[in-house]
């Protein structure tokens, strides 16, 4: 792990109650640009509470997040406006974050393999369907840092395979991606595997094999 | 895949006009709230013409201190159209609202301006109440043909209470956690908001107690124009200040709940 660059993200001693339940009890994150980490940890343990805090849309009781360049935030709750179309959903984020052009969004949209649903209300999709919109409005600005939870809830096979052929295109460009996993087999794809317990991260760092599984 | 080079540059889409068109999309897409406006309206309008009857009622109008004797179908007419405005708009405004703000929020984080965001959302409000105001004013042509002095200062008076009850939903859209608190709270309020003003259903609607519920503006504006022959400016601006009032607080709150809460040091 090289420290000589300022990393993409940082989080420092971030704490969380929820009432009298602390979630989050002084947790770090540092992530270099170009390094996958994942987050992995119990049900309850706090994850999603983690990259909400990070993200900016849960207040945290103390802490403080430095991000440098853009963040993009997939949520594992699909946050989407279910009279909109997926195509309307595109134009609203590009408005968004002022795009030039759809160019990113086509190319998402293709590879997550859900075009033909382009004119679809989100509300008529099915759910693997909406998450991988949701993914897609995460990327579209083609950001430097990616929080991404259970960013593949409902992707069938191939498409969990092409989920991280996605990854795999940002990590080589050197994007900072966190991704909140349940699965042990994926571990090995990681650079950083971070566990969450009693509200705490605690790296391990993972002799990295870049196997694909199924592939 | 290549990487996106050129996503910076000149907008492809401005933000207001994006945001204005998603709005009143979102706004009118609500189904039953259309039903409501095309069957119950009518409908409405009906049951109720047909209990008043023709009794003569009389009608304080505050302005001149005047008590009019009116025909009670005609008052009626009118309480049962704001009535229906009530809770058709602020049934519309309120799904639209509360389903949409983890999105909006979602697109402020992403860079959409909240400001922009909000303009877009009152316009959208406006362009959706007044067009049910609107149906539900030449609805009552059906019933009653006042003139259309009278017509124009009831379709004042019935936008400014869609208005104002959209506003009510859009506040209520951005504070209560779940419907049926705001779709109860929408009934009760115009319930009994439109439903005092009536001097057939509450014999204490002359009472000046009355001056101080969002419907008396609308009430005395559209009941002044169409049956006292007098258009009475200052009680529409009564009206609007508690569609402004509603909307104000309604927008704070939003800008608060779609702000970013990243801690940075």
């Amino acid at each position: 792990m090289t420290t000589e660059r300022e990393p993409a993200l940082a989080a420092r001693d971030i704490h969380k109650a929820f009432g009298r339940h602390q979630v989050l009890r002084g947790a770090d994150l540092t992530v270099e640009p170009g390094q996958l980490v994942a987050v992995v940890g119990e049900n309850g343990s706090g994850k999603s509470t983690l990259l909400k805090a990070i993200a900016g849309t849960l207040p945290v009781d103390e802490g403080e997040v430095r991000l440098s360049g853009e963040l993009g935030y997939c949520p594992q709750d699909p946050v989407l406006n279910l009279n909109l179309t997926v195509d309307q959903h595109l134009q609203y984020f590009a408005a968004a974050h002022r795009l030039s052009s759809l160019e990113r969004a086509d190319e998402l949209v293709k590879l997550l393999g859900y075009d033909k649903y382009r004119e679809a209300a989100a509300g008529d999709l099915s759910g693997g369907t909406r998450q991988k919109l949701n993914l897609t409005l995460a990327l579209l600005h083609d950001p430097d840092v990616l929080l991404l939870d259970e960013p593949y809830q409902g992707f069938d096979w191939e498409t969990y395979l092409r989920f991280w052929d996605l990854v795999d295109q940002l990590h080589e460009r050197d994007k900072a991606v966190v991704v909140i996993t349940h699965l042990v087999f994926e571990q090995e794809r990681f650079d950083v595997l971070a566990d969450l317990v009693d509200g705490r991260l605690t790296p391990r760092t993972a002799v990295k094999e870049r196997t694909h599984v199924g592939a | 895949m290549s990487a996106p080079d050129a996503l910076k540059g000149t907008p492809l889409f401005g933000q207001f006009p994006t945001a204005l068109k998603f709005s009143v999309r979102e706004q009118s897409r609500n189904r039953l709230a259309a039903l409501l406006l095309v069957l119950f309206v009518p409908l409405w309008y009906l049951l109720m013409t047909s209990i008043a009857g023709d009794k003569g009622l009389d009608f304080k109008l505050y302005a001149t201190g005047e008590m009019l004797s009116v025909n009670g179908k005609h008052i009626t007419l009118i309480t049962a159209g704001l009535n229906s405005l009530t809770m058709i708009a602020g049934f519309v405004v309120f799904d639209a609202v509360r389903k949409a703000l983890a999105f909006d929020r979602r697109l402020a984080f992403a860079g959409f301006r909240q400001s922009t965001l909000i303009g877009a959302k009152m316009l959208a409000i406006g362009i959706v109440a007044g067009t049910i105001a609107l149906y539900t004013a030449l609805a009552l042509l059906v019933y009653w043909r006042p003139g259309f002095t009278g017509w124009a200062t009831i379709l004042a008076g019935f936008v400014t209470m869609t208005l104002t009850y959209g506003s009510l939903g859009l506040l209520l859209g951005v504070l209560v956690k779940n419907d049926l608190e705001g779709f109860f709270l929408i009934i009760m309020g115009g319930l009994t908001d439109t439903f005092l003003q009536n001097p057939l259903g509450n014999p204490a609607a002359n009472k000046p107690v009355l001056q101080y519920f969002p419907s008396f503006g609308p009430m005395q504006f559209s009941v002044g124009g169409s049956l006292g022959d007098t258009v009475l400016w200052r009680y529409l601006g009564l009206g609007l200040i508690w569609a402004a009032s509603f909307a104000v607080v309604g927008l704070i709150v939003f800008h608060f709940r779609t702000r970013s809460r990243r801690p940075t040091g």
